[in-house]
């Protein structure tokens, strides 16, 4: 059962983006999922090959249909290789990650509509393939001794009455299609799960990824894990893909770092969102004919999407009729998101609680849940480890590499080259 | 242009077999003092520093700080290639992505010239400060392996504490539990087998024992092992490499989170 969730996980992008874009959800929905992640399997096997994970190696190739900021991996890849480093799982290690709940729950709901598997009911046929995941998933963050927090939307009905009090249609439509399938009765069991296994979780008043990465700015979590990428454009520091990824798959944790992301680019953050929106977000359309390389060329060249629109040449390129830019960068810049929360604190599980509810309630095998248990406690001791860093400060070294590092305006081919010769050598 | 010519080869074949275990990769840094190495395990709880200083080789040459990112056990593959009695020479020229050991047999009749890649590895270097430890504890290091071992096989964690009677290693585990007292002992023929503690005052730290146990590896390149332990800082186990410098690790002691353990 679990490897078919991890299954279910892989092979399933989060729709809920889709919704919120608008008028690229349609084309979004309509997309082979399938197909765009197994061609991203495909060309990760040179990784997976290759040496260590501390080392510096070739940037993944960029997903086919990504979430959140469109390209911007490619875009990354290409532009900025330096702020993308492959990391073991393990090296997260007694590490406070942030985590986008309910983009887990939206995953893990939509596998039982699509394949109408009956093992993840309970006796009362209620789905409980959210909690099954959510479940294994968190028990091997703390196994390795990462300390999760959740980050979770308020129960989106109530942005649905807000909505409709304040008239505003798109956020209805928006409200209404996301609240199909994550219902309250959801949310809340992955709330209750998360608060007995004695993991925190914390209430996000709009975007779980905005609050996500609002707790790493203040320092509260070192980064924050999700698959969207717009991640990055909240401004989080340090932000991980595919920590949640099945083990089984054994796909190394990317981290991206921000300041490197700007360092690299040759921007400030404002440019950056800038140069998101023009790539294509969740929150309003990108002018068509401008992908990544032209809007990074024309955002380093002009500034800002006000500068770029006065110059730009309106016949050869068409500016969307009532293009809300301004709107998404404030939602960007300013998102709502509370930082009013009581320390994050990971404690001992509720033994009794998790057996009533997950056994008594749900249907869950004791005997497994037993042994899971058993799991969290041990993982418990283990998150005792203290890290060194939390005793010696990194400082800058002195001696230069034999090699003089290659210069950080890499094409895409010498990205692909260095890709065919990886496994313990120097680029 | 970096040449290192080294008579006691053998010395980097035990240095790489007693840290590959801990680090896949690593970068080694020269400079005109020496021939060093820092890096930590890949979840940044363990940290190795190696000094080899410069006086300890019979010809040093190294014209400017240099880096060279090296996979450990491609390097000890290849060092497995030299003879216990063969001179190393490290040889790299500036600008090269490869690095050159040459083993000369000791009459000479025979010369390996082995190259290996270098990597371009982006490490974090850590500060570490000199602090004064609250307890010192210096024995043989095969009797500390010999501990090590022999707790693992009960616990995963040892408790070290000093005490003005002794150092005491303990753990406990499904099994039951052990504890093993060293005293202090200055009364022995040969130095090498002395166990001496220095003590400001009384600590006690857990740590686990994976580490410790990779730490032993060093066993061979030192009689003697150095614990020194300080409440709130991480344990330094040091083994001098005679001559030449030392092979230090460092690892973060276990911290209880009493707070956190409320239901």
């Amino acid at each position: 059962m679990d490897s078919w969730v991890d299954w279910a996980h892989m092979y399933l992008c989060r729709p809920v983006t889709a919704h919120v874009c608008g008028l690229r959800a349609a084309k979004t929905q309509n997309r082979p999922v399938e197909r765009g992640e197994t061609k991203t399997e495909a060309t990760r096997g040179f990784l997976r090959h290759s040496g260590s994970a501390t080392a510096r190696r070739a940037p993944q190739p960029p997903l086919a249909d990504e979430m959140g900021i469109k390209g911007l991996t490619k875009l990354l890849a290409d532009n900025a290789p330096k702020a993308m480093k492959e990391q073991k799982f393990e090296s997260y290690f007694g590490r406070k990650i942030a985590v986008d709940a309910s983009m887990s729950i939206y995953q893990f709901l939509i596998v039982v509509g699509r394949t109408g598997m009956e093992t993840l009911t309970n006796e009362a046929g209620e789905v409980t393939s959210h909690l099954q995941g959510m479940f294994n998933r968190t028990i091997r963050l703390l196994e390795a001794g990462i300390k999760p927090v959740y980050s979770k939307r308020e129960d989106a009905t109530k942005d649905l009455t807000e909505a409709v009090e304040e008239g505003d249609k798109d956020a209805i439509e928006k409200f209404s299609k996301r609240t199909v399938k994550v219902t309250r009765q959801h949310n809340d069991d992955c709330k209750r799960l998360l608060r007995l296994m004695g993991v925190p979780v914390v209430e996000a008043p709009c975007e779980a990824e905005a609050e996500c990465a609002a707790l790493c700015k203040d320092d509260k979590v070192y980064a924050v894990a999700s698959e969207d990428m717009d991640s990055l454009t909240f401004g989080s520091k340090r932000f991980l893909r595919h920590l949640m990824d099945p083990s089984s798959k054994k796909i190394p944790v990317m981290e991206f770092d921000v300041a490197k992301v700007l360092e690299e680019l040759e921007l400030t953050m404002d440019q950056f969102i800038d140069l998101c929106i023009l790539c294509g977000c969740d929150y309003c359309d990108s002018i068509k004919g401008i992908g990544g390389q032209t809007a990074l060329k024309l955002i380093r060249q002009h500034g800002s999407i006000e500068s770029i629109l006065e110059n730009l040449n309106k016949d050869r390129y068409q500016i969307p009729e009532d293009w809300p830019y301004q709107e998404a960068r404030r939602l960007f810049k300013e998102p709502d998101v509370t930082l009013d929360i009581p320390e994050l604190k990971w404690t001992a599980p509720d033994e009794e609680g998790l057996i009533s509810f997950l056994v008594k309630d749900n249907g869950f095998n004791e005997d497994r849940v037993t042994k899971a248990i058993e799991k969290i406690k041990s993982a418990k001791n283990k998150s005792s480890q203290g890290r060194l860093e939390s005793f010696f400060k990194p400082v800058a070294t002195t001696s230069a590499p034999l090699k003089r590092k290659e210069t950080s305006d890499k094409t895409t081919k010498a990205a692909a080259n260095k890709k065919t010769k990886a496994g313990g050598k120097k680029k | 242009m970096l040449e290192l010519r080294l008579v006691q080869g053998s010395l980097l074949k035990k240095v790489l077999e007693a840290i590959r275990e801990l680090v896949t990769d690593a970068n080694f840094d020269c400079s005109g003092t020496g021939f060093s190495l820092q890096a930590m395990d890949s979840s940044h709880v363990a940290l190795v520093a190696l000094l080899l200083r410069a006086e300890g080789f019979e010809h040093y040459r190294c014209d400017r700080n240099l880096s060279m990112g090296m996979n450990l056990n491609n390097m000890a593959k290849m060092l497995r290639c030299a003879g216990n009695e063969d001179i190393i020479t490290i040889k790299a020229d500036d600008g090269s992505d490869t690095v050159t050991f040459m083993f000369e047999s000791p009459k000479q009749d025979k010369i390996s010239d082995f190259e290996m890649k270098l990597m371009d590895i982006d490490s974090e270097h850590l500060g570490i400060p000199d602090s004064e430890y609250q307890a010192i504890v210096r024995m043989p290091s095969a009797e500390f392996m010999r501990i090590c071992k022999d707790l693992s096989s009960i616990g995963d964690t040892v408790v070290i504490s000093v005490t003005k009677e002794g150092v005491k290693f303990s753990t406990s585990g499904e099994i039951g539990s052990a504890n093993i007292v060293c005293r202090q002992n200055q009364t022995v023929d040969k130095p090498e087998e002395a166990t001496i503690i220095e003590m400001q005052e009384p600590v006690s730290l857990t740590f686990a024992l994976r580490y410790m146990n990779s730490f032993t590896k060093a066993s061979s390149l030192s009689e003697q092992v150095t614990i020194s332990l300080s409440s709130e800082l991480p344990v330094v186990v040091e083994y001098k490499i005679a001559e030449m410098g030392y092979i230090r690790f460092y690892l973060a002691p276990k911290i209880e989170e009493d707070e956190e353990m409320k239901p």
